[in-house]
């Protein structure tokens, strides 16, 4: 209990020093800050503008209306933005320090991987950009579809948010162990991965041949980043267990990437890495 | 520097403990012709090499260790091994006390590593920033912080350049400050990976110095490896060197010297342009009047190889010395080799 206690205190202190480094990043330079956020929101603009204009262009898709596609973005965007808050700087691209041979900066810390990994990646001022955008999408949206949040919805929210991080976190940690056996081949395997469920939890998954919303929801699980939150929380779904699909899931694909993730530290026990690049993980 | 008396860890006059430690990697094999493609990828082959094989040494507290070896002798994985990184396939290691790789989290938080080639500063930050950071993640008090960081900033000159970015830095610049990194939370144990490498002659001076005022003055115990064989000499009292993961010497640079060979330089100034004729020695140049040989002292004696060239000419000046460590050393990595000896 005691070193529960000591390390989840050492966890803010650690938040709150990634957290100034990450503002000492931001704030190189005046010009650097204004082109950032320029181009960061730019890009994230036009990750979320093809669906948004389909629902504009059709009155929404299928079953859903122009504001629910605007909610199930926002709740997408906003994953985005958490995962970018706390897995910045390569901790969601995993493969990459793995491949790199980065991760013996980690292992030299003396502190557990977990916490290390669950610091390092710290960025609120870097995420923003992305965080800013989900948030505003989903107070228009509820204002729009008339929603009055209750304590109780905002809680089921704020639960699947945080299931949907872990879970494409998980993910993430899962494919990114591959780099554990194929150094090279696998350094940049998290980084397809990572724009592949960028791409594509932003789409309503209704009517969709069931074989394909399957593989949806298992192999390429995005529709826990979106589809199933959002038909849960605008009562799409009416299912009592809706609010807990992300959740039980979330816990699954934890279970598999820590399962995979230690399989995979066994080996780098045993062969460490050959390979290293000059520029370190810090860049 | 005052040291800083530790209660957790065992006292032991014994540092680092190495007993038939083996380290074993496997290396794909492939011929690079287009019919064994397929075979290769059906039946891939590969190469065991012995990283390390029944490595035994030990490191005694407040001791400087050269660890060296030519490339690919397992001094990396050496120091990984101590740095609990990775484990050993066979044998045990001990390092202050415990086994490095089984107790990491408390192992690394006495000990401080430096790999050359590597950094652990964060490069778009400023210097300062990193030590700021690593204050938190080993948890080092306010007060030791404030003290520690005085000292290393002074001792390694880190005051100019301490608010620059990290990726502005010189290679001497970062050298110094990834030093004085590892030392923030003054560590029992410094592992030194090749720290000089690449840096000019100025930089590794005050390096070398200051690694040994930290030994004097701290009582810290350093393992250190670099390819400069020199630099190793001026540092350490002891050299272990490695080869093909085995232990192929361990005591200092004197014994290296005498026990590996008996090779001495004599340079002579004669009378004549042409060099004498001596079958016993190796004429490596001849510049003028000024001739310098190598022979084997073990074979024929300095006052007879004189005689020899008397006879030839008259001798205007003498000097000898012995060669220079590099030399041994190269000498000692050929003959492990198989390589023919000059």
């Amino acid at each position: 209990m005691q070193i529960i206690i000591k390390n989840l205190f050492k966890l803010f202190r650690l938040w709150r020093v990634y957290a100034r480094m990450d503002l000492l990043l931001m704030t190189r330079d005046l010009k650097s800050i204004v082109l950032w956020y320029i181009s960061d929101g730019l890009l994230n603009i036009a990750s979320i503008t093809g669906v948004l204009l389909l629902a504009e262009r059709f009155s929404g898709i299928g079953s859903w209306s122009k504001y629910h596609v605007l909610f199930m973005l926002g709740y997408a965007s906003l994953i985005d933005g958490l995962l970018s808050l706390f897995f910045g700087y390569n901790v969601s691209c995993i493969s990459r320090r793995i491949g790199r041979g980065q991760l013996d900066h980690t292992l030299v810390q003396p502190q557990p991987l977990w916490l290390s990994l669950l610091t390092e990646g710290f960025s609120p001022f870097y995420a923003s950009s992305v965080l800013l955008p989900g948030i505003l999408l989903i107070w228009w949206s509820c204002f729009s579809l008339h929603l009055h949040p209750s304590a109780g919805w905002c809680l089921t929210l704020l639960t699947n948010m945080s299931a949907s991080v872990v879970l494409a976190i998980s993910f993430q940690f899962f494919w990114g162990s591959l780099a554990f056996w194929a150094p090279r081949s696998a350094e940049e395997i998290s980084s397809s991965t990572l724009q592949l469920l960028e791409q594509l939890k932003a789409f309503p998954l209704d009517g969709l041949n069931p074989i394909l919303v399957g593989s949806l929801l298992t192999v390429l699980p995005v529709g826990f980043l979106g589809w199933i939150p959002a038909r849960s929380l605008l009562g799409m779904d009416n299912s009592i267990w809706s609010a807990v699909f992300t959740p039980f899931a979330a816990v699954l694909m934890t279970l598999l990437s820590i399962l995979f993730f230690r399989k995979g530290l066994r080996r780098y026990a045993r062969t460490g890495s050959a390979r290293y690049s000059n520029f370190g993980h810090r860049g | 520097m005052p040291v800083q008396v530790r209660h957790d860890t065992q006292i032991s006059d014994i540092a680092v403990s190495l007993k038939c430690v083996s380290k074993q990697y496997q290396q794909r094999q492939r011929s690079g012709s287009a019919k064994d493609i397929l075979r290769n990828l059906m039946h891939p082959e590969y190469r065991r090499i012995d990283a390390l094989m029944e490595l035994s040494m030990q490191i005694n507290r407040s001791e400087i260790v050269a660890f060296a070896g030519p490339n690919g002798a397992g001094k990396s994985t050496t120091i990984k091994l101590l740095s609990g990184i990775i484990a050993p396939d066979a044998g045990d290691i001990r390092s202050l006390g415990v086994d490095p790789f089984k107790e990491r989290v408390h192992y690394v938080g006495k000990i401080g590593v430096v790999f050359g080639q590597r950094t652990e500063l964060w490069n778009d930050l400023p210097v300062a920033a990193s030590f700021e950071w690593k204050k938190v993640v080993w948890d080092i008090p306010d007060e030791r912080y404030r003290l520690v960081l005085k000292q290393v900033k002074e001792l390694l000159d880190l005051d100019e350049f301490f608010q620059s970015p990290a990726r502005e830095l010189s290679l001497g610049q970062r050298m110094r400050a990834d030093l004085a990194l590892a030392l923030l939370h003054e560590p029992e144990l410094l592992l030194l990976d090749e720290p000089t490498l690449g840096l000019d002659v100025l930089a590794k001076k005050k390096i070398l110095s200051f690694i040994k005022q930290l030994n004097r003055d701290r009582g810290i115990t350093v393992m250190i490896t670099s390819h400069d064989m020199s630099e190793l000499e001026q540092l350490a009292g002891r050299i272990v060197l490695i080869d093909h993961g085995k232990l192929a010497f361990d005591g200092d640079f004197l014994q290296l010297r005498k026990s590996l060979t008996e090779k001495r330089i004599v340079f002579v100034e004669t009378t004549e342009n042409a060099p004498p004729d001596l079958p016993e020695a190796i004429l490596i140049e001849s510049i003028g009047n000024r001739h310098q040989f190598s022979y084997d002292s073990s074979k024929i004696a300095l006052p007879e190889l004189l005689e020899k060239i008397s006879h030839q000419s008259e001798i205007l000046d003498i000097e000898t010395h012995r060669p220079a460590i590099d030399d041994v050393i190269s000498e000692i990595y050929d003959r492990w080799r198989g390589t023919p000896l000059m």
